[in-house]
């Protein structure tokens, strides 16, 4: 009887430390297999002793059910969860005209489609919390970003007043006003076209061809300083030497420039009431001399010379400045020039003249773009 | 006996007017038969639309392959990666990187920047308050191309629809061990293939585009890497110029 009880009670004691071990766990898998059929958040959203239970380290599953923002709205801790979410699709949700009828969707029309009015409401509401944000914490201000000048081709082209002022900015560290304005004179940046045929296909952009002789290899425009003589265009003088001359200018049809050009060294000048200023050289005009800097050109097999971004033919009396032909390769750029992006392709524009980077026996160069209408 | 007579007019009229009308819509119901599209396909497009425009955020890759005319009018292909994140309706940020250098686009919702990492150089602009209209605004304007941007219209199955006279689901095939669907679409100038995944979601796998009136040039790519609303800091999309970058101007397409 006795080891019959013993036995009896090891039985008993078996069944019962094997049901204390079992139990917890069948609850436990119960309480996740009840939470896996009915979707985790929602049976969360239900019970307050289950989502009590859970840690709060995962708020993020739940964002989406309303009942749950609801009730943690109350409770203030992420009272912009509700107002968030519908806002937060990438495309503002998938439209689709539930009849299929096309003649009732005959235009779609991207634009207005997509900028609901409700949508746009959101949006802003979005940026608002937003920038109440950054007030808090301090960021990098992306806000007021300084943006690209953008360049416009079409209608008002030729008139004088687009792109004729080049801000050359801040980047020269010499002992003149650096907040000055150059300006590009449009009738002296004339390109005459090359008399080669050109082989490569022109690069298309907004209903212009661009050709180029040499394929395009890209390097940062720095300005070319030709000696000392040299003075950037914008430059500042409140005297000319006496050696200083006033140029004569051939082939001048515009009557309205009766201004005198001075030369010195390779510069022009105009004058102004303070004293004088260097501008770019004017096409027409004779000079006697021009510096040993100017380098050799080809341009149409014939010897051109190429000084301070200008073209110059020799002849019995000295040198004529000619407008730049299309296709002639040049090593340096004077300063005045911005870099645009034309589509794919970074150009160096001085008013009507676009200037292809190009790389020549490794050297760094410039090629006259030819600009062409479609 | 004059009235009846009177009264007989306007029926003739009605008669006129209704016929007319039978006319019109008759007309219009003819240029839908036009319209071949299969309502399978039709479908799977408009599950895919649903899941992507429930999307709050995605990251995704894109294999990309293009063709090109060279010099002498031969085809010639140029690869590149992309990776793609979208935040939101106002945030987007594009790296592509492939045959024809490493570029890349951030757009915070209020400026878009194209960075290009060869050149160094960049181009800020201000930019519409909504990812889509800024990648309409400056596709337009500047000829920028976000890759598989289409995707991502809101109506997406509707514009497919109006743009193709022929949408057909061509079955289930297997891409890269992914079950997908297949659907072509063409009309006079376009074919377009898509594969749909179906692993879990439905999401885009593949497309091809063949331009048929430019000697078959093919655009192609392969989706891969999808990430369902990840969650991206904001300042992910805020563009930070690298030293020595020089921020250039830009010239407007038309």
């Amino acid at each position: 009887m006795t080891k019959e009880n013993i036995n009896f009670k090891y039985i008993l004691a078996t069944v019962l430390l094997f049901i204390a071990l079992i139990l917890p766990s069948e609850i436990m898998a119960q309480r996740m297999g009840h939470g896996a059929s009915r979707g985790g958040g929602r049976t969360m959203s239900r019970g307050g002793g289950h989502s009590m239970s859970r840690p709060s380290s995962r708020p993020s599953n739940n964002r989406a059910t309303t009942n749950r923002s609801s009730s943690r709205n109350k409770a203030t801790t992420r009272p912009s969860t509700s107002n968030r979410t519908p806002s937060r699709s990438i495309n503002g949700g998938h439209t689709k005209n539930k009849s299929r009828d096309f003649s009732k969707n005959k235009m779609p029309n991207r634009s207005t489609n997509r900028a609901t009015n409700n949508k746009s409401t959101r949006d802003r509401s979005a940026t608002g919390d937003r920038s109440s944000r950054d007030k808090s914490a301090p960021k990098l201000d992306t806000r007021n970003r300084k943006t690209s000048n953008v360049k416009d081709r079409s209608g008002n082209r030729g008139n004088g007043n687009r792109g004729n002022n080049i801000n050359s900015g801040n980047r020269r560290n010499i002992n003149i006003d650096n907040s000055r304005t150059v300006n590009v004179n449009r009738r002296n940046t004339y390109v005459r076209p090359s008399p080669r045929r050109y082989s490569r296909p022109p690069y298309a952009y907004g209903g212009y061809r661009y050709y180029c002789h040499r394929p395009y290899f890209y390097h940062p425009f720095v300005p070319f300083y030709w000696g000392p003589y040299y003075h950037p265009w914008g430059y500042f003088v409140t005297s000319l030497a006496t050696t200083a001359i006033i140029v004569s200018i051939v082939n001048d049809n515009d009557d309205d420039d009766d201004e005198e050009y001075h030369y010195e060294n390779g510069n022009y000048y105009l004058k102004t009431e303070d004293g004088f200023v260097a501008v770019q050289a004017p096409v027409g005009a004779e000079v006697p001399d021009i510096p040993d800097e100017a380098e050799k050109v080809e341009v149409n097999n014939t010897t051109n010379y190429y000084y301070g971004g200008a073209f110059y033919e020799q002849n019995k009396d000295g040198y004529i400045v000619v407008p730049a032909t299309a296709g002639t390769i040049v090593p340096g750029l004077p300063e005045g020039g911005e870099e645009v992006k034309i589509g794919d392709v970074t150009y160096v524009q001085f008013g009507d003249t676009y200037y292809q980077p190009i790389q020549v026996d490794g050297k760094d160069m410039y090629e006259i773009v030819e600009v062409k209408k479609e | 006996m004059v009235f009846p007579f009177k009264n007989k007019q306007p029926k003739i009229m009605k008669i006129h007017l209704s016929l007319l009308f039978f006319l019109i819509f008759s007309v219009n119901s003819f240029s839908q038969i036009n319209k071949d599209h299969d309502s399978t396909a039709i479908f799977i497009l408009d599950k895919m639309a649903d899941v992507i425009g429930d999307l709050q955020s995605v990251t995704f890759e894109l294999d990309n392959s293009t063709d090109q005319f060279d010099s002498n009018n031969n085809i010639e292909k140029q690869y590149s990666t992309s990776t793609i994140s979208f935040s939101g309706p106002n945030k987007l940020r594009v790296k592509i990187e492939g045959t024809n250098g490493t570029k890349g686009f951030w757009y915070d919702g209020s400026y878009l920047s194209f960075y290009n990492f060869d050149e160094n150089n960049y181009v800020t602009l201000e930019a519409p308050e909504t990812t889509l209209e800024m990648i309409d605004e400056m596709h337009v304007n500047y000829d920028f191309q976000f890759p598989a941007a289409d995707f991502f219209y809101p109506n997406f199955t509707d514009d497919m629809m109006e743009q193709f006279d022929s949408i057909k689901f061509l079955g289930k095939k297997t891409i890269d061990n992914e079950e997908c669907y297949h659907i072509m679409a063409t009309n006079s100038e376009l074919n377009v293939q898509l594969w749909i995944s179906n692993k879990t979601y439905l999401l885009p796998k593949h497309f091809v585009m063949i331009y048929k009136n430019k000697s078959n040039l093919q655009y192609e790519s392969t989706f891969k890497s999808w990430n369902l609303n990840p969650d991206i800091p904001d300042a992910a999309f805020d563009f930070l110029p690298p030293p020595r970058a020089r921020l250039i101007s830009i010239l407007k397409k038309s």
